[in-house]
């Protein structure tokens, strides 16, 4: 026993520059492992406990493990994205975008401003990969320091891969897509000191639909059926996002190769949602197993449209409330949950009535919602978000489903005999 | 993350003896034999039972009975509204719950489970039927994972995610393997056919019953039939003289019709063929 800890001694010995006694160290590390603590983390602990600091480690990004501490990388921000999130009840604003080394390409997020952009060559020092759907994800925090350097950087070229719409994963690179392109945005954007254009919109195949973004004029227009090569899989808001800039090419296709009426709307099982971390446009079947409070009727401020609690917003005070109609239900197919938020159109729509023919208050018409929800089994449709706290689904379709028991489960029976 | 509820038949959940028992951030869970990796649970079955076992206060304990096996369900004083639904609820009834997953392990290796109430309701029958064709069909998908990860040389996660079943189920089946050894898949497979006969069976019975009363029923149409034919409520009448109401007579004569056995000279009068 000895023999084996002490290398793992001397490590900490080493990082804690103290007159402890070797024997001390070892007697500690012991007691940690003795009571199942996993030796890296008592290690830590204990360095900790001794008020030495663990040592920044220097890696590349393909070496990054999830739960890694004190990181220091260098890499190109290869896309990034502003949102708004709540967190107990504050507003803030973080940054999701792709990090780009030679060796990997990796998703992160920064809780703080660090004033990043597309194409920033930059030194990131103490970040901690967290973990995002098994893959290690960089967590930029308060503590994070980030220094731009003057250099350019030759990002991964991983193998291509040719990849249907519903796989996209924020994180991938080099993927190639054939997709037809449904909207289409010519934006002015100011990157740094640079005006750049952004193309984006919504392109799709049979399997599903995505947002993209192209950084190069390749002259696409609405309706073309594209062949894209060296794209990167970024996150917008949450879901998946294509990105294709002047290192990726674009070929158009003939119309026949992707025709209009073949564009998914995809039925898929709710954990490939959360999976993928959103989507546009994404279909899904599952029973209501909660209504959340707060669904039925609510007030909403008539400057922010924030909901307001007891005549008072959170941001411009005491006002006068503008009734609103919605419900908040957790849909759940067995694989996964959404929540999926119906606006007032959907609510009235679900139930068959309008806002001013309730008659209750609130809490009355909370419980006639979940009498008629609570339990049935729904196919909803609409776009998608994750976030750290699962998936929320802004329902544009509903539909209270109606099984043919019998037939199902002679289906079933068929497939058991 | 939201854990996402899982439909387990009673018979599984109950064959449950893993636990993993999470720490600080982590879940814990109830793994099935089948690989279910069960934090939150939806079920719907029919309460036949419910006692406030607490000695002080109030502790509520639900027994509620599906196709395969009973579920034991309980709501505290922290589950003010699961309780109180359940303290009120008739017996028998359909009820549907959405509860946590819960062991009580009185001694080393001997494992109880049961379900902490997050949410209850009565329900009706169409609820309930819905269910267990809903829970067959995830306990399928079970099995068929649980006898794919066994033809493995080991068993991955990995790769049955890319067959392209969940993390959730891919990361239960290889603990399932891994604690349980041998999984027997056809006591899963009776299960579900046990559950589904239970829906289809309803309906078999009563075509056995129609059997009987079309033999009746066609034995009064030759008796009262006579030249112009046998009126239909006397039929009726006649037919519940025997013991058969009056939907079966009905239901009886509509069949004799299709099978050509009777049928109707004129408007209400019917006779043999």
């Amino acid at each position: 026993m000895n023999d084996d800890i002490a290398k793992d001694v001397d490590e900490i010995l080493q990082a804690i520059n103290k007159g402890v006694s070797r024997e001390e160290i070892e007697e500690n590390l012991k007691k940690f492992i003795d009571y199942g603590v996993p030796l890296k983390q008592a290690k830590q602990a204990i360095i900790q406990k001794y008020g030495g600091s663990i040592p920044f480690q220097e890696k590349k990004l393909e070496e990054i493990k999830i739960d890694d501490k004190k990181l220091v990388v260098k890499g190109k921000i290869l896309a990034l994205d502003e949102r708004d999130v709540e967190v107990r009840g504050e507003h803030r604003k973080i940054f999701r975008g792709l990090l780009g080394d030679e060796t990997a390409v990796i998703p992160f997020t920064a809780w703080k401003d660090f004033n990043l952009q597309r194409g920033d060559v930059v030194r990131i020092k103490n970040v901690y990969a967290g973990e995002w759907n098994n893959q290690p994800r960089l967590n930029l925090s308060e503590w994070t320091e980030v220094e731009k350097l003057d250099e350019d950087i030759e990002v991964v070229q991983r193998k291509p891969r040719y990849y249907e719409i519903i796989e996209l994963k924020p994180g991938y690179s080099n993927v190639e897509v054939k997709a037809r392109v449904l909207t289409l945005e010519k934006r002015e954007v100011l990157i740094g000191e640079d005006k750049k254009t952004v193309y984006s919109g919504v392109m799709g195949d049979s399997t599903g639909k995505i947002r993209y973004s192209a950084w190069k004029d390749f002259d696409i227009n609405e309706g073309d059926v594209l062949h894209i090569t060296n794209a990167y899989v970024a996150s917008w808001r949450g879901s998946p996002q294509l990105v294709f800039d002047e290192k990726a090419s674009v070929e158009k296709l003939d119309d026949k190769e992707m025709p209009e009426e073949l564009i998914g709307k995809t039925c898929v099982p709710i954990f490939k949602i959360n999976e993928i971390g959103g989507g546009v446009d994404v279909c899904i079947e599952g029973d209501v197993i909660e209504v959340q409070k707060g669904s039925g009727l609510v007030l909403r401020c008539p400057k922010c449209n924030r909901v307001i609690k007891e005549g008072v917003c959170v941001i411009d005070g005491e006002v006068e409330g503008i009734p609103d109609l919605r419900i908040k239900a957790v849909v759940d197919d067995g694989t996964g949950a959404v929540m999926a938020i119906f606006n007032k159109e959907m609510t009235e729509r679900i139930m068959g009535k309008k806002l001013d023919e309730y008659q209750h208050d609130a809490e009355q018409i909370e419980k006639e919602i979940e009498d008629k929800i609570f339990t049935k089994t729904m196919s909803i449709c609409g776009d998608a978000f994750s976030d750290e706290y699962g998936t929320t689904l802004l329902v544009k379709e509903a539909e209270i489903l109606e099984i043919d028991i019998s037939q199902e489960a002679e289906k079933i029976l068929s497939e058991v005999e | 993350m939201r854990e996402h509820a899982w439909r387990v038949f009673a018979g599984e959940y109950s064959e449950a003896n893993h636990f993993l028992k999470g720490e600080e951030k982590t879940p814990s869970y109830v793994i099935t034999p089948l690989g279910a990796k069960i934090n939150r649970l939806y079920l719907v079955g029919v309460l036949t039972d419910v006692e406030n076992v607490a000695q002080e206060g109030e502790m509520w304990r639900a027994r509620i009975s599906d196709p395969t096996g009973i579920y034991t369900v309980y709501a505290g004083q922290y589950q003010p509204e699961a309780a109180n639904v359940l303290s009120e609820a008739s017996v028998p009834s359909y009820v549907a719950i959405v509860g946590k997953a819960r062991v009580y392990e009185p001694e080393e290796g001997v494992v109880y489970t049961s379900v902490r109430a997050e949410k209850v309701k009565e329900v009706d029958v169409d609820v309930r039927d819905r269910w267990i064709v809903e829970t067959a069909k995830h306990t399928k998908k079970r099995i068929d994972a649980v006898q794919e990860a066994m033809q493995m040389h080991p068993p991955s996660i990995n790769k049955l995610k890319e067959i392209g079943y969940p993390s959730s189920l891919a990361e239960g089946v290889i603990e399932a393997i891994s604690f349980y050894k041998d999984i027997d898949t056809e006591h899963y497979i009776f299960l579900i056919r046990e559950a589904l006969s239970y829906l289809t069976s309803g309906k078999k019975e009563f075509m056995e019953e129609i059997g009987e009363a079309e033999e009746k029923i066609l034995e009064i149409v030759k008796e009262c039939e006579g030249e112009k034919g046998a009126l239909w409520d006397e039929i009726v009448e006649k037919g519940e003289k025997e013991g058969l109401e009056r939907d079966l007579v009905e239901e009886a004569l509509a069949s004799l019709m299709d099978k050509g056995l009777i049928y109707e000279p004129v408007l209400g009068r019917l006779k043999t063929t």
